[in-house]
């Protein structure tokens, strides 16, 4: 919708029902007693709407349509239900990935790996490569990182989630792991998500920290363009003025992206909140909004964690937080992933 | 609270830092570290502004360590703060449901929503009779007539009423009428209207500003508890954020951080805190998940006719439905509906 100046002129008018006819779209004319409204009509989500508001005469320019398609419900009817090994996601069933926040040492991870398990983890969470926001900090164990979490796949049977910080680990990571995490500060790293679009790893693709739900769809967008039609969308806290808590856990963006997209839904309340006392009931809030899984931190021992200790649960308070969460799915007429025999 | 000198502080400097700290009645605690010195203020600093250390020379900055608010705080207080209601309770095992419309807008409206909301399970009625509105052009509410219509709305249903108190000068005349007074987002700040509502002894439902931190909203709960008024329940309603898909972003930690640092019960307004009628039954269900007392809800019998906030409010039906689910998840978290009591132990 191309809303005129107050005073436009008709020339300004026509130059701008030339461009829209130049895009292949149709022209709707309205108008009003104070301005002209001029509405493009046709399969709009490619064209660039900076086109139109260069233009002279041009007061702002509305979309009506949204401007992603893959990712879209209206595109894509039905829920993306996406099987993984030994679970599926955005089905009835309500997967829980768990693990450090790091993968800090082979004895670490393989502990883990256990203790999720047992509590009733569906895969195991633990990063290789950090995006710290200190230079200084600890930057990850890297590719002997992923010789550990290997093995720890080997041993429990637990998939295995870590983050991909650029293209360039793009074919090590792809060989190792089974799923894909785009980070927060990536989730605009437009480079790195055509180069995840070309694989096809599925992809746990996180909000970036002041994105609007609707940037997070169209960078989903970039990926799913590619090919890649396995993408699960993941809450993980939003940038506001509180200061109590690490991010603002945004509970909204649960129900409004089962309403926008097909894609799966996940919440991250470690992220979330930043702190450990306020994860279960994050956790529980989440999957009662609708959330089709959930991505915790649970660390042997917080208190000596490389990092995210404040915000890691022990494995104890992990398998509490697993029972509770069945509790609400339950409620919300879903349930934990059956726990079958695994090789 | 610790205060921490500049690393070119002078030896007097400290020393009259640590008078000063003497002078409010505070015992001092010196610590030298390498790089700067921090004097340590102990005692009862909850009412010590900080600002008069900070505009000390020689002083990099001021922490608190203790909470600012007192009354309100778990240290304080424990135990859960339970209040009686006329007919259930509010911060035990009862879950609240205050549902109702944005504002009364005729007696027809207001009795038949009323009655609408008592058979879906609701347990108070709301419904604005001033209305803080955005525009001086909008609707600003029916005033002392709809307070008219509420009582009888109230002696019809037996649901006691909720309704929002904007200025001091409506206290006498809402204190009369109203079983819980709200006190606005708009007005979470307002402190002369939050003390003289201390003064009274009608319960109030104090919302949480948009852009208030959990902290500001705990100092506003303090000015009315300060003024002997106990029976404080903290409501978030969203707060306002970079995201423009909803009205506001409901703040889910708020339920928790909220329930760890004050007694006093919290509830959850999803009706504000998303702006749309479709998103509410989901973050009422996140709410009650993650610990929250109870529900203050928007239901109008017309929302596509109603004088405001139409877009946000559930119809009758709608909100029946959210009530099962609510009371679903209520149960998971061994509690129970406030209404299912009221019918049960009335009539």
């Amino acid at each position: 919708m191309i809303i005129m100046h107050l005073g436009a002129s008709k020339e300004q008018i026509q130059n701008v029902i030339a461009e829209i006819e130049k895009q292949k779209l149709s022209t709707h004319l309205i108008e009003g007693v104070e301005q002209t409204i001029i509405g493009a009509v046709g399969d709009g989500h490619y064209v660039a709407k900076e086109i139109f508001e260069a233009l002279p005469g041009v007061e702002s320019v509305q979309r009506i349509s949204q401007p992603y398609k893959l990712a879209s419900r209206q595109f894509h009817e039905q829920d993306s239900i996406f099987q993984l090994d030994g679970f599926s996601i955005g089905s009835t069933e309500i997967p829980i990935i768990a693990g450090p926040c790091s993968v800090e040492s082979r004895a670490q991870i393989l502990e883990t790996a256990q203790a999720v398990k047992e509590a009733g983890a569906n895969a195991l969470r633990g990063g290789v490569f950090k995006p710290r926001t200190s230079p200084y900090a600890f930057q990850g164990l890297g590719e002997e990182g992923l010789e550990y979490l290997v093995e720890a796949r080997e041993k429990t049977g637990l998939p295995i989630v870590a983050e991909v910080m650029a293209v360039a680990q793009i074919e090590m990571m792809e060989k190792c792991v089974d799923i894909f995490q785009l980070g927060a500060r990536n989730m605009q790293n437009f480079n790195l998500l055509r180069a995840i679009g070309e694989t096809r790893t599925p992809v746990l693709f996180k909000r970036g920290m002041a994105a609007t739900i609707e940037e997070m769809l169209m960078a989903s967008e970039y990926i799913l363009s590619g090919g890649n039609t396995r993408v699960m969308l993941c809450e993980r806290g939003i940038r506001t003025f509180e200061t109590a808590t690490r991010n603002t856990t945004d509970i909204n963006a649960i129900p409004v992206l089962k309403k926008l997209t097909h894609l799966p839904v996940i919440i991250d309340p470690s992220h979330s909140t930043g702190d450990s006392a306020y994860v279960s009931a994050v956790a529980k809030a989440g999957v009662a909004a609708g959330a089709d899984g959930i991505i915790v931190e649970v660390h042997p021992d917080p208190a000596h964690a490389i990092s995210d200790g404040k915000q890691s649960l022990t494995p104890e308070a992990f398998a509490r937080l697993v029972k509770q969460v069945k509790a609400v799915a339950e409620a919300v007429d879903r349930h934990l992933v059956p726990q079958h025999v695994q090789a | 609270m610790m205060i921490i000198m500049k690393p070119n502080a002078t030896p007097e400097q400290v020393d009259h830092v640590i008078e000063q700290v003497k002078a409010a009645g505070l015992n001092a605690h010196l610590s030298q570290g390498v790089e700067a010195t921090i004097i340590g203020a102990i005692g009862e600093t909850h009412n010590i502004p900080t600002d008069i250390f900070e505009v000390l020379d020689g002083v990099d900055m001021v922490k608190r360590i203790t909470q600012p608010f007192k009354l309100a705080s778990r240290q304080f207080h424990p135990e859960n703060s339970v209040f009686p209601l006329d007919g259930f309770t509010v911060g035990g095992e009862e879950i609240a449901i205050i549902a109702g419309p944005c504002s009364v807008e005729s007696r027809s409206q207001i009795i038949e929503t009323a009655q609408a909301v008592k058979e879906a399970g609701a347990s108070a009625l709301r419904g604005g009779v001033f209305k803080p509105r955005t525009s001086p052009y909008a609707f600003q509410g029916l005033g002392e007539e709809g307070l008219d219509y509420l009582a009888e709305a109230r002696q019809q249903t037996g649901l006691p009423i909720v309704a929002e108190i904007m200025s001091q000068t409506q206290l006498d005349l809402m204190v009369r009428h109203i079983d819980v007074l709200q006190v606005g987002a708009r007005n979470m700040q307002n402190f002369n209207l939050l003390r003289a509502i201390g003064e009274t002894q009608t319960p109030v439902l104090l919302k949480r500003g948009l852009s208030a931190t959990i902290e500001e909203l705990l100092m506003s709960a303090e000015y009315i508890l300060a003024g002997g008024n106990k029976q404080v329940m903290l409501c978030e309603r969203g707060i306002r954020t970079f995201e423009t898909t909803t009205r506001n972003t409901t703040d889910i930690n708020a339920i928790p951080v909220l329930k760890n640092l004050t007694h006093l019960p919290v509830i959850l307004d999803p009706s504000h805190a998303t702006g749309h009628a479709d998103y509410v039954p989901a973050v009422a269900r996140a709410a009650i998940a993650a610990g929250a007392d109870g529900l203050i809800v928007e239901v109008h019998p017309d929302p596509a006719h109603a004088v405001s906030d139409g877009k946000q409010s559930l119809r009758p039906e709608k909100f029946a439905e959210m009530v099962r689910q609510v009371g679903q998840i209520a149960q998971i978290m061994g509690r129970r509906l406030a209404s299912v009591e009221r019918s049960t132990s009335k009539v």
